[in-house]
């Protein structure tokens, strides 16, 4: 699965470079923070070990280093595909858990505030989308062949 | 100027209804051309939906710009986050065509398609781009020379400049440009292009999100800043409601932190609670009376004035 969302070509060069980890927040501001490790250990096929790490969720994506790569490539692709295996596993923060929940039930993460709208005179806020989405994402789940 | 679609975003019509207010007191003062329109989701928020799952990422988005697409409306948003991942999915439908062909066979089944035409903006670059500093330097009623400004940019206003394409992604300058517009001073700062970090309040890290607002925010209170001045509402949570908490636990840092478009509504004769600003968590009013302060003293030329009318050489 990473093999197809990572690629590995650039990722070796990555493991050679390291530039980006000097304009990384998240590297300059969290203990621990290293993605230069999680690149090697995903080359070396032994990135098991980080899909229960809170580090792979710390990616800010803030899309800095995709901005200073030489390859416009950037060590949140390898964070953001760990991410996503984590994902699959179930082994997501509780916090993304339920926001996804929200997301898929309603299709927004939160609904307009309508007291306070009136308080400052706003309008009645536009018809949700959330039926229609609703009915998108079923037909995608049917395309892809899994239960509705 | 083409008519465009406002994309409020859930955040700031769930949290922050203010935000709408003094969005839409300032494009109604500008006599801009904006609607409102039925239909649209959550952009998606990528880090959230994108982690879980992609296709739903990309469909929810592309459904949302078809919205706009069919209506031949341009999209302008107050949000980042949403101008950012919407700018994304349409960039990257627009290069793939097989995806795009996909995307669309699923959207025709409820009547929708994709087109990608439709120009996406953040309502910062479309006041430089579209609506031009002259044209706010006419309009406004005071400016806020003697102001010290620091601006945030967020990163998704700017990032990915692939698909945002809107200003140099390392070295932007469009925010900067409207505040100098505005007669303020901006700010340069270490952390200016820092992330904001709120991103770590959404995976159960909130004492690593304080961590982020901290370090700038000390940078601020050092410098002296007058208020920290941005235009996305995660952003805006960040610097807003977790320096409130800080506060509560008793660290104060005393930094107003100011949207955009409430300080573009300042400058326009709005006052503070017109604005909403009022419902901030952390009091703005140290802004506001340094500035009316300001505004009392007479402005520098006042005096070359009264020397050219009063009694001259000629008697
Ligand atoms: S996107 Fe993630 S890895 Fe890249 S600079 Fe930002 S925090 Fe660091
Ligand atoms: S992502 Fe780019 S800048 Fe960062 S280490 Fe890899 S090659 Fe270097």
């Amino acid at each position: 699965m990473l093999e197809t969302r990572l690629n590995f070509k650039l990722l070796e060069m990555c493991s050679r470079c390291g530039a980006c980890y000097s304009i990384c927040p998240s590297c300059m501001n969290i203990p621990g923070y290293d993605p230069r490790e999680v690149i090697r250990d995903i080359l070396s096929g032994d990135h098991e070990r980080w899909l229960s790490s809170r580090h792979i969720w710390e990616c800010l994506e803030c899309h800095y280093c995709v901005e200073i790569c030489y390859q416009h490539y950037g060590f949140e692709n390898a964070m953001t595909a760990l991410r996503m295996v984590a994902a699959k596993k179930g082994m997501h923060p509780p916090q993304v858990k339920r926001g996804w929940d929200m997301f898929v039930k309603t299709g927004k993460l939160g609904e307009p505030a309508l007291p306070a709208r009136k308080k400052f005179g706003l309008p009645e806020p536009k018809a949700s989308g959330g039926d229609e989405f609703r009915k998108l994402y079923a037909l995608l789940k049917e395309k892809r062949g899994e239960a509705k | 100027m083409r008519e465009f679609a406002v994309f409020w975003g859930c955040t700031i019509q769930a949290r922050f209804p203010f935000i709408e207010k003094s969005t839409r007191l300032v494009l109604e003062s500008f006599g801009l051309p904006y609607r409102d329109i039925d239909g649209f989701t959550c952009c998606p928020e990528k880090s959230l939906v994108n982690n879980v799952d992609r296709g739903a990422f990309v469909l929810t988005a592309a459904r949302n710009v078809a919205l706009v697409d069919e209506l031949g409306l341009d999209l302008v948003s107050p949000c980042t986050g949403c101008v950012s991942n919407l700018s994304t999915v349409k960039g990257e439908l627009n290069s793939d065509p097989r995806e795009k062909a996909e995307v669309n066979g699923l959207l025709r089944e409820v009547g929708r398609e994709f087109k990608g035409a439709s120009k996406l903006q953040h309502l910062v670059p479309f006041f430089h781009d579209t609506v031009g500093i002259h044209k706010i330097k006419q309009k406004i009623k005071r400016d806020f020379a003697g102001m010290r400004i620091a601006l945030h940019y967020g990163c998704h206003m700017i990032r990915p400049s692939h698909a945002l394409k809107n200003d140099d992604p390392l070295n932007p300058v469009k925010f900067d440009n409207i505040i100098r517009g505005l007669g303020a001073e901006s700010l340069q700062f270490l952390t200016k292009l820092m992330c904001c970090g709120q991103g770590l309040d959404r995976v159960d890290a909130h004492d690593r999100a304080l961590d982020f607002a901290r370090v700038k925010l000390k940078e601020l209170k050092a410098i002296g800043a007058d208020a920290l001045v941005l235009c996305c509402p995660s952003c805006f949570l960040q610097f807003d409601n977790n320096q409130f908490l800080m506060e509560k636990e008793g660290e104060k840092l005393g930094v107003p932190v100011i949207y955009f478009t409430e300080l573009l509504g300042l400058a326009l004769g709005y006052d503070a609670t017109e604005l909403g600003m009022t419902s901030h968590r952390v009091d703005c009013s140290p802004f506001i009376s340094k500035w009316e302060a300001l505004s009392r003293r007479p402005s520098p030329s006042a005096s070359m004035e009264a020397g050219l009318t009063g009694p001259s050489a000629l008697g």
